[in-house]
């Protein structure tokens, strides 16, 4: 029974931190669809950053966040100006191209500068977990589970009732129509890739602690993100936390009671049978809503 | 009179030949050698490490006359994946007019560059790759110093019986023994390496488990471990997932014996930093490393230091001694040749030649099978103590005894 409970909590925390890394592509991919597979890569960036701080002048991750945001916030809104915005009315075919090649430029980028090592972050609270009576919870797991319920609060409360949020849902909706109400697109555009990449920074900086960061890793993370944001059902925010916790659950018990080997092939099989059965994921706006914005 | 000697130190520059006609007369005479390395790409790291023990072994080699009263010559290429392998071997041989080819590092770097070489019926040195096909091909021109990745295994096996079980006091059969490798072709074939060596050694392997290297969880692994209780875990990891193993071992208060890695990611200093005192105790068998009893190893000291001298730091890991010990034998077996690499002539010069273990820069002996296997290279069995990796079995190359320190504890 502790065994079965602690696959649970494993998969629990495995779900936040699935939740956590997917955040910043909840907004720009699932609420102003762009679709944007340079994902990992950003949280790649984040993750550089915070442990630069870390090895340069010490600095803890979780104060690190403070700078990390806001530096990814002006990639975030650069890239968006420089690389996005001009292909803007393209395809959403020409956004995959466009932005696929930006994933291989900022990889290859890293590979010249950090060369392939892998590189950690010791502190105290890497390997600190909680214990109680034999369940063992992983303590930078635990912080970075909290920021994930955080951050997905927060901007859940910011699309839906600030005027900003409203104006970003609006854009998604119909960017020629909210032009029309004097929503200033380009801008909102902008500061939802900025944000996105932001948000994205904070992830990075609060997955450092316990994984390792190497120029490669943003592939791996970019496809987690994708699953977990369609599964939940694009621009739904507790549906996104919520697929995240799915993916980390099933992980976690077809890993222990099945084959580790097995834990991906095992999710990305009950992913495909839930888009077959409901395309729009599980907690999705209604049938059709996922092609929204991207036709 | 300072013009005039200027001028004339000026004039025997330009003029081919004037003062220096030795050396062209010499450089016609050089003994050129195939040698292909991974310097670029995602090898590149150990790719330039083992590339400088062989540069080592070449300058060396001609400060002291060179082979058979010629300078050695390399005639490189930079091989960063299987296709440049095989077509920069390609070209080497066909229009670098080489007749002999060294490398690779990477065991698939080196299997490729080896097909494309034997089947011209040249020979192909293997200095670097672990991989047991490079001797099991049935080529008659191949040659490989380092030792094949079964022998890794059947360590580990050793050391249980001869160790590890009477420190428990156990038999060897009544150890419990869990396999987990990353799931790659590297870790999938030191697994059934290991399968075999556990049969033959009578040995309990209680399961075998594969993950994914890239996996951001192995808590499921470690969980596995938990419910097949055993009392040693030998591990086939890369570099994150090692140090991943590591900290969730910790936290779920694995409760094990002893831990064995195999090289790679347990190897690495960076293993070393990001888990601190916690890596105290695991054990590791590896090529032969600087923690080492250099009465064992003879040559190793003056090998530090040239490397310090040619590249400013010490050297980085032991693949570098393996590519230096490798190239040294093939000099040794060209000096006996005379020069000669036609394979009618270097094969038996090749299968007489002898090195017991114990006299060379890493330890290991030279002696070839038929199959071109070196049967007296062996990995040795390294601990992590006090943050360094420590060789500490069999008894020659060890500087310290093993412990027995309860792996992931502190």
């Amino acid at each position: 029974m502790i065994d079965f409970i602690q696959v649970a909590v494993s998969g629990i925390l495995l779900g936040g931190v699935y939740a956590l890394l997917s955040v910043g592509l909840t907004l720009i991919f699932g609420v102003v669809r762009i679709i944007n597979f340079a994902h990992g890569e950003l949280l790649m960036i984040g993750m550089y950053l915070s442990y630069l701080l870390f090895a340069s002048i010490g600095l803890n991750p979780y104060l690190s966040v403070f700078l990390v945001a806001p530096a990814l916030f002006a990639i975030g809104v650069i890239v968006q100006r420089l690389v996005i915005q001009p292909i803007q009315e393209a395809s959403a075919m020409m956004k995959v191209f466009v932005t696929c090649g930006l994933f291989i430029v900022l990889q290859n980028l890293a590979l010249m500068i950090f060369r392939g090592d892998y590189r950690t972050i010791q502190m105290d609270i890497s390997m600190a977990a909680l214990n109680f009576s034999g369940i063992s919870v992983s303590l930078p797991r635990l912080l970075a589970f909290a920021a994930a319920v955080l951050i997905f609060g927060g901007l859940y409360l910011l699309l839906k009732y600030t005027f900003i949020g409203k104006a970003l849902r609006a854009v998604a909706e119909s960017r020629p129509m909210a032009q029309l109400m004097g929503i200033r697109v380009q801008r909102v555009n902008m500061l939802a890739f900025g944000l996105g990449a932001a948000l994205t920074g904070i992830a990075g900086a609060f997955l450092l602690p316990f994984t390792s960061v190497y120029p490669t890793i943003g592939s791996i993370y970019t496809l987690v993100a994708f699953v977990v944001v369609v599964l939940g059902g694009l621009g739904n925010m507790v549906g996104a936390f919520l697929g995240g916790l799915c993916i980390g659950l099933i992980e976690s018990f077809s890993g222990t009671y099945i084959s580790p080997a097995l834990k991906e092939a095992t999710y990305f099989v009950i992913f495909i049978l839930i888009l077959l059965v409901r395309p729009q994921g599980l907690f999705g706006m209604g049938k059709g809503t996922e092609e929204v914005g991207l036709k | 009179m300072k013009k005039l000697f200027i001028m004339v130190i000026l004039a025997s520059l330009l003029v081919p030949g004037g003062f220096m006609g030795k050396g062209d007369s010499r450089a016609a005479e050089k003994l050129r050698v195939g040698v292909i390395y991974p310097i670029s790409g995602p090898m590149a790291l150990l790719g330039e490490e083992s590339f400088r023990g062989a540069e080592i072994s070449r300058v060396m080699r001609n400060n002291k006359g060179g082979v058979a009263g010629k300078q050695i010559e390399y005639v490189f290429a930079d091989i960063p994946d299987v296709n440049a392998a095989k077509s920069e071997t390609e070209r080497l041989l066909s229009q670098g007019k080489v007749k002999i080819m060294t490398g690779a590092y990477s065991s698939s770097l080196g299997l490729a560059a080896s097909e494309v070489t034997c089947r011209k019926n040249l020979i192909y040195f293997s200095v670097e790759g672990i991989a047991d096909q490079f001797v099991e091909r049935g080529y008659k021109t191949i040659f490989a110093t380092d030792p094949r990745a079964k022998l890794f295994s059947a360590a580990q096996v050793k050391f249980m019986q001869q160790w590890l079980a009477p420190q428990l006091n156990m038999k060897a059969n009544e150890l419990r023994v869990s396999f987990i490798h990353e799931d790659s072709a590297y870790g999938s074939s030191v697994a059934r390496n290991f399968e075999k060596a556990a049969k033959a050694g009578n040995v309990k392997l209680v399961s075998v488990i594969p993950y994914s290297p890239k996996a951001v969880d192995l808590s499921s692994v470690i969980l596995n471990l938990r419910k097949d209780k055993p009392d040693v875990v030998v591990a086939v990891s890369y570099a994150a997932d090692a140090v991943l193993l590591g900290r969730q071992s910790k936290e779920l208060g694995l409760d094990i014996k002893a831990f064995i890695g195999n090289g790679g990611g347990h190897s690495l200093t960076s293993f070393q930093e990001a888990l601190g005192p916690t890596t105290e105790g695991i054990l590791n068998v590896d090529f032969t490393q600087f923690e080492v009893n250099y009465e064992f190893c003879p040559g190793l000291k003056e090998f530090v230091a040239t490397y310090k001298q040619m590249y400013n730091k010490p050297p980085l890991s032991g693949h570098s001694t393996c590519s230096f010990v490798g190239m040294n034998a093939l000099f040794d077996i060209l000096e006996k040749t005379k020069g000669d690499m036609d394979p009618k002539v270097f094969r038996p010069a090749a299968l007489a030649h002898e090195l017991p273990p114990g006299k060379s820069a890493n330890g290991w002996g030279v002696k070839f099978n038929e199959h071109g296997e070196n049967i007296w290279a062996d990995p040795f069995m390294m601990q992590w103590r006090d943050g360094k990796l420590v060789t500490v079995w069999p008894k020659g190359p060890a500087v310290m005894e093993p412990k027995l320190i309860k792996p992931f504890s502190k």
